[in-house]
């Protein structure tokens, strides 16, 4: 009998260990915003606590700080960072108990909604200043449901290709101009003995990511996004399933097999040289910096296609997160007098030469050549990656529909016209246009 | 001196409880406090940590009839099933034919016991990783390997076709668990007494018969026991899937399992009543791995009945 009651025991205790994995959260219910905005009068010193998943800038962000502190006597920022993949919930916690953040780093888009609804974010409309803000990122700390701004965009990502100059050279050939001279150049890699291009397939959120670098020109971008936000179009488009496609008509370019590459594969075939180039995000630089050093990097935009709904080549990009203020946060004033800081090009500047990423603010220069190009890129032929900007409201996420249905595309079972369909009929599960 | 002749006796309720006290709290803490939450949180509508109104079963409803659940839950589940199936059928049938042989043969029993069982002390994540690296089509040795010895029709994209990856994940398991059973089956055969076995030869019973008649049924404790922790191990399968298909289970959904969707449900939705729903998800999983469980422990209980009177 013992030995059966401890059988039992076991089964229980491993099956609980699950459902032991629900996200933790209290009870407290609609108290939030009331009390909150009586507090604060910003008093002299005050310390502000920010958190942040950047936990490898630290040392970076405190360098930017002290230059605030230096203009701002009396003022202590304390930058706190997390591991990233715990972060969402650390700060949903935090923000809920009283012992939370006077300012936190948000997700961006679908991933701050959450916080919005819930009533933790401050909307600063009016009392931030965020006229030097590239102004489409502002989608980014927007709330869905009321439109009022929570927070200030920090980073953004572009989508472009990735070359291996050495190998450029080698073979005598140059960066496109024409959808021809482009296809010219991935047969001329491909008959010098390298793979054209290097993508990770296996790992479908990579996959909408080269459908933006090769397609976004081909469908339109932000004018196909207008009319599918408005309603008068929708992922069935003709234009848009071309797009998809191209991307079926390039794996001619890849190696065999694509559909088993994976993304950390792919990143070593361009790394180590045996593919020419890598069709992928700014967020790859730093990785290629440090696995190639030696490597001199070429960045350019895919040629318009054939029939383009886009007179130029367009760059993908969004926004990586946002600053936002807690509405418990006792400090408003001072936190709020901070975003007007965090939203100015002085703030701008200071990010892209310490953190070395892409920031929100317009108007900034680059010191670093590849960063500069890719700039100047972005700001010629903007658009919004639609799938991760405006499709990850609900779920399923446009950019896990279109990303599952490129895979089953290249094994045979979707066309193109199949993954619009598939693609189309998720998001219309929650999303609404004009709405 | 009186103290002494207590301790013959029945132990007090007080002293008793007072031992059993701080498990008690540990589990009411860490098991029965999450589980009851969890089962809470899955009646009420949420917006992020927010919890708004008592909505019934609706979360569940939405799991069973709402995209992406409606295709995804039965997709994820069926691969729960066949994990189950491909490890019993090879993981744990080639544990047994281990341990037998082991038991057999005798000789360094030891060092072939460690060598089995050394994959099962690796974290399961860095072995789902390091298989994606074995079987990739660009680096991988497996490939290059069949086509070095001329079996280029048999190289493939193992992770990268839907119709093999599911099985890769199976095999990846098994290389994995293999000493596990191993190890179980081996303890329950040298436990059968030696009497029983030359019994069986005195009757005239041969190999195949005695393993049929005798060693079978009196492994029956062990194969329940296996077979329950297989059960449980393949319907909560998570790290292995995720190092090698990704928390959306790549290629195409292929490698998608129950746990894999509750993780994207609850921590990577972009959907604000997502604690609703993968509370729920969590619920349903916890409930048919208990149910299921439970009714093998009890049938598994009446068959050791019949064998052992």
């Amino acid at each position: 009998m013992r030995k059966r009651i401890s059988a039992l025991g076991l089964i229980g205790v491993a099956a609980l260990v699950l459902t032991g994995c629900a996200p933790a959260a209290q009870e407290t219910t609609e108290e939030t915003g009331a009390q909150s905005s009586a507090t604060a009068e910003a008093v002299d010193p005050v310390t502000l606590t920010m958190w942040s998943w950047r936990t490898e800038d630290v040392e970076k962000y405190n360098t930017i700080f002290d230059v605030y502190e230096a203009a701002n006597p009396g003022v202590t920022v304390e930058f706190e960072a997390f591991l990233n993949t715990e972060y969402n919930q650390l700060l949903a916690t935090g923000l809920e108990g009283s012992d939370g953040p006077d300012l936190a780093m948000v997700r961006a888009y679908g991933g701050v909604q959450a916080l919005i609804e819930a009533g933790q974010l401050l909307a600063i409309d009016g009392a931030v200043d965020t006229s030097d803000v590239e102004q489409s990122l502002l989608a980014a700390a927007t709330g869905r449901s009321d439109g009022n701004l929570y927070g200030v965009p920090f980073a953004t990502q572009t989508l472009q290709v990735f070359y291996n100059k050495g190998i450029f050279d080698e073979l005598g050939v140059t960066e496109p101009s024409t959808w021809d001279e482009f296809v010219a150049l991935n047969e001329a890699i491909a008959a010098g003995g390298y793979t054209p291009m290097a993508l990770g397939a296996k790992d479908s959120w990579m996959l909408p990511i080269f459908h933006e670098i090769v397609g976004a020109a081909r469908y339109g971008g932000p004018e196909f996004r207008d009319g599918l936000l408005a309603g008068t179009t929708d992922f069935t488009d003709p234009d848009y399933v071309a797009s998809i496609q191209i991307v079926n008509d390039m794996t001619e370019y890849m190696v065999d097999d694509v559909i088993g590459v994976a993304y950390a594969d792919s990143q070593i075939q361009f790394t180590a040289g045996t593919a020419a180039q890598f069709p992928g995000g700014s967020f790859e630089l730093g990785n290629f910096t440090t696995q190639a050093p030696d490597m001199e990097l070429g960045v350019y935009l895919v040629p318009t296609p054939p029939n383009s709904a886009s007179d130029k080549p367009l760059a993908a990009g969004w926004a990586d997160g946002s600053f936002a203020v807690n509405t418990k946060s006792e400090n408003q004033d001072a936190a709020l007098k901070l975003m007007n800081w965090l939203a100015s090009p002085e703030f701008g500047q200071l990010f892209v030469d310490e953190v070395k990423q892409f920031s929100a603010i317009k108007g900034l220069t680059y010191s670093d050549p590849v960063m500069k190009e890719m700039n100047e890129l972005f700001a010629s032929g903007p658009t919004a990656y639609i799938n991760l900007v405006d499709m990850r409201y609900g779920d399923p996420s446009g950019s896990t529909l279109i990303g599952e249905g490129i895979q089953s595309m290249f094994l045979g079972d979707l066309n193109a016209d199949g993954v619009a369909d598939k693609l189309q009929e998720g998001v219309a599960t929650w999303f609404t246009p004009g709405a | 001196m009186k103290t002494k002749r207590k301790l013959h006796g029945q132990m007090p309720v007080l002293i008793g409880t007072a031992f059993v006290l701080p498990a008690l709290v540990l589990f009411s803490v860490f098991i029965l406090y999450p589980l009851t939450t969890a089962l809470s949180y899955s009646f009420f509508g949420w917006k992020g940590t927010l919890r708004g109104e008592f909505i019934g079963l609706e979360n569940y409803v939405t799991v069973f009839t709402k995209a992406p659940f409606d295709e995804a839950l039965p997709n994820a589940f069926s691969h729960n099933l066949l994990l189950f199936a491909g490890a019993m059928i090879f993981q744990n049938s080639i544990g047994l034919f281990l341990a037998v042989v082991l038991h057999k043969i005798g000789r360094m029993k030891r060092l072939f016991q460690t060598m089995f069982t050394l994959p099962y002390l690796v974290s399961p994540l860095v072995v789902g990783y390091l298989w994606s690296l074995m079987l990739s089509p660009l680096f991988g040795p497996v490939n290059a390997t069949l086509k070095a010895i001329g079996l280029d029709d048999l190289a493939h994209p193992w992770l990268g076709d839907p119709n093999t990856a599911i099985w890769a994940i199976v095999f990846i398991t098994a290389w994995q668990w293999i000493g596990f059973p191993m190890l179980l089956y081996g303890a329950a055969l040298g436990g059968i007494p030696d009497e029983v076995t030359e019994a069986a030869e005195i009757d005239g019973a041969d190999g195949v018969k005695k393993f049929r008649l005798i060693t079978l049924p009196l492994l029956l404790p062990a194969l329940g026991t296996v077979s329950i922790l297989t059960f449980i191990g393949a319907m909560e399968a998570f790290p292995i899937p995720y190092a090698v298909g990704g928390s959306t289970g790549s290629p195409a959904g292929a490698t998608d399992v129950m746990a894999l969707l509750f993780y994207r449900t609850a921590f990577e939705s972009g959907d604000v009543g997502s604690i609703g729903t993968s509370s729920a998800l969590a619920m349903l999983l916890f409930l048919f791995i208990f149910g299921v469980a439970v009714a093998l422990r009890t049938s598994l209980a009446k068959a050791e009945k019949k064998v052992y009177g």
